[in-house]
């Protein structure tokens, strides 16, 4: 039935802990890439959320073992994985562009603040 | 695999326990239930420019977020190596290292709950957030108004008649009753020819008090009528007899009303009306704060429920104590499974939430 009917098993312990040091340093690159601020934040977006599938694929594979599972796995994911794709990608050309007004309180003062800001400067 | 006995009969069907399958099939319906969330929050950010993400606006602190990451990714490690440890028979290092997970969840609880209570302070939640001028003003004259009644109620708890009302019936000790009562107190003391410093405070208190509750009828009046603070609040009842009288007075603007409630704050002349005053706030609109608040608390919360439900299967497996052994195995297994998906679920959340 589950392939540890055989007596002796060896501990992975030490594997276990390498891909936990590994999660560890990606958790610590993307807090560092929020702490930049001096790059373009559309890079950072782009790692951060590369880091995090990165981390999703080592917990798991490893984790929970499914790197050493047969091809179920994929006739499980699969479907799920599409679904889960299913309702951004439909909702971005409607929900996903502007649905409301474009007109923003907080962004027009935020603009006002900076054109002030900007007078200033000049002055100087 | 099978011990085999004859020769190998067809087998339908996935390989692995019931358990797991059971527990896998189980985990793609909640990958998908996330997802949803997940997929919501993404598709109406991406429609919503000017989405709040400065830190003072939201309050979401990079660091909570950090530590709850390393938290999880710390317990998940301890569920593969009690599984690990329950497989090579080390039973009591097993059970040793399941306590540990459970007590890191209980720790990933406590910083979820210190950023809600920061959430629930500072009044992010969904329905509380203005949107406009319009609602700004209206939050503002409204928790002005529950200032007044609190400080009513504190100055002047009851009747001090009370007993004779009970006889005669009387109704309850109403906010006008307050305020007869301090307007009694101010002509008393103000009376009096020799006060005493202590009654010199009182005065000075009950003073502020008063003018406190007339400052906010009178906002509360001009924010109603849509009239501007610079016309008093004397004028009103001329202007309710004019016709056209709405297109004759500037209408009142929401940086009128912020400088009010700043001049009641930050009164540097009168600290009495100044401590009455704590509390109030200036509002700014937030368009989309609402929707903010409830993807937020959305997603952290059903996040928490789903860690919760983890935690009482961790006990579950805690309170088999010495009774643990490798018969137990699929159940740590499975249970394994499901914590390593909550971590998961966690992974994705942090970026978004905190750092995108």
């Amino acid at each position: 039935m589950s392939d540890h009917d055989h007596d002796h098993h060896e501990s992975h312990g030490a594997a276990y802990f390498r891909v936990f040091i590994v999660l560890c340093v990606c958790t610590a690159i993307s807090v560092l890439a929020d702490l930049v601020h001096s790059v373009d934040h559309r890079i950072v977006v782009v790692v951060v959320l590369a880091v995090a599938t990165a981390k999703a694929l080592c917990v798991m594979a490893f984790f929970m073992h499914l790197k050493f599972e047969r091809a179920w796995k994929y006739l499980l994911l699969a479907p799920t994985m599409i679904i889960a794709m299913a309702l951004p990608v439909s909702l971005r050309p409607d929900i996903g562009e502007t649905y409301y007004t474009p007109d923003v309180p907080q962004m027009r003062d935020f603009a006002e603040h900076e054109e002030s800001l900007k007078h200033l400067e000049s002055h100087h | 695999m099978t011990h085999a006995t004859a020769a190998p009969t067809l087998k339908m069907g996935i390989p692995i326990p019931n358990g797991k399958l059971g527990m896998w099939l189980f985990l793609g319906t909640e990958i998908m239930f996330f997802t949803a969330f997940i997929g919501t929050y993404i598709v109406m950010r991406m429609g919503s420019p000017g989405w709040p993400t400065d830190v003072n606006v939201t309050h979401i602190r990079i660091w909570a977020g950090g530590t709850n990451t390393f938290v999880l990714i710390l317990s998940s490690y301890f569920v593969v190596v009690s599984h690990d440890s329950l497989l090579t028979k080390k039973y009591a290092k097993a059970w040793k290292y399941m306590l540990w997970t459970f007590v890191l969840g209980f720790l990933f609880l406590g910083i979820k709950s210190i950023e809600y209570a920061g959430k629930f302070e500072h009044d992010i939640l969904p329905g509380h957030i203005p949107e406009n001028n319009r609602q700004a003003m209206n939050k503002i004259v409204e928790k002005y108004g529950e200032l007044v009644d609190r400080r009513l109620v504190a100055a002047f708890p009851k009747d001090p008649n009370e007993n004779e009302q009970k006889e005669t019936g009387k109704k309850n000790w109403t906010r006008e009753d307050q305020r007869a009562a301090l307007d009694a107190q101010i002509k008393s003391l103000k009376e009096k020819s020799g006060r005493t410093p202590a009654e010199e405070k009182q005065l000075k208190e009950a003073e502020a008090l008063s003018k406190f509750n007339s400052d906010y009828i009178s906002l509360k009046e001009h924010v109603r009528a849509d009239i501007s603070l610079t016309v008093p609040y004397e004028k009103f009842d001329e202007i309710r007899k004019e016709e056209n009288s709405r297109s004759k007075y500037p209408a009142i603007t929401l940086d009128e009303v912020n400088q009010k409630v700043e001049e009641l704050v930050d009164s540097k002349e009168d600290p009495e009306l100044k401590a009455l005053a704590y509390g109030l706030s200036p509002q700014h609109p937030i368009l989309y704060g609402n929707l903010f608040a409830s993807n937020y608390f959305l997603m952290t919360g059903f996040h928490a429920i789903h860690v919760i439900i983890g935690l009482f299967m961790f006990l579950l497996v805690l309170m088999k104590g010495s009774r643990l052994s490798i018969n137990d195995a699929l159940l740590v297994e499975n249970i394994g499974l499901y914590w390593h998906f909550v971590d998961l679920v966690w992974i994705f959340l942090f970026p978004l939430l905190y750092i995108v």
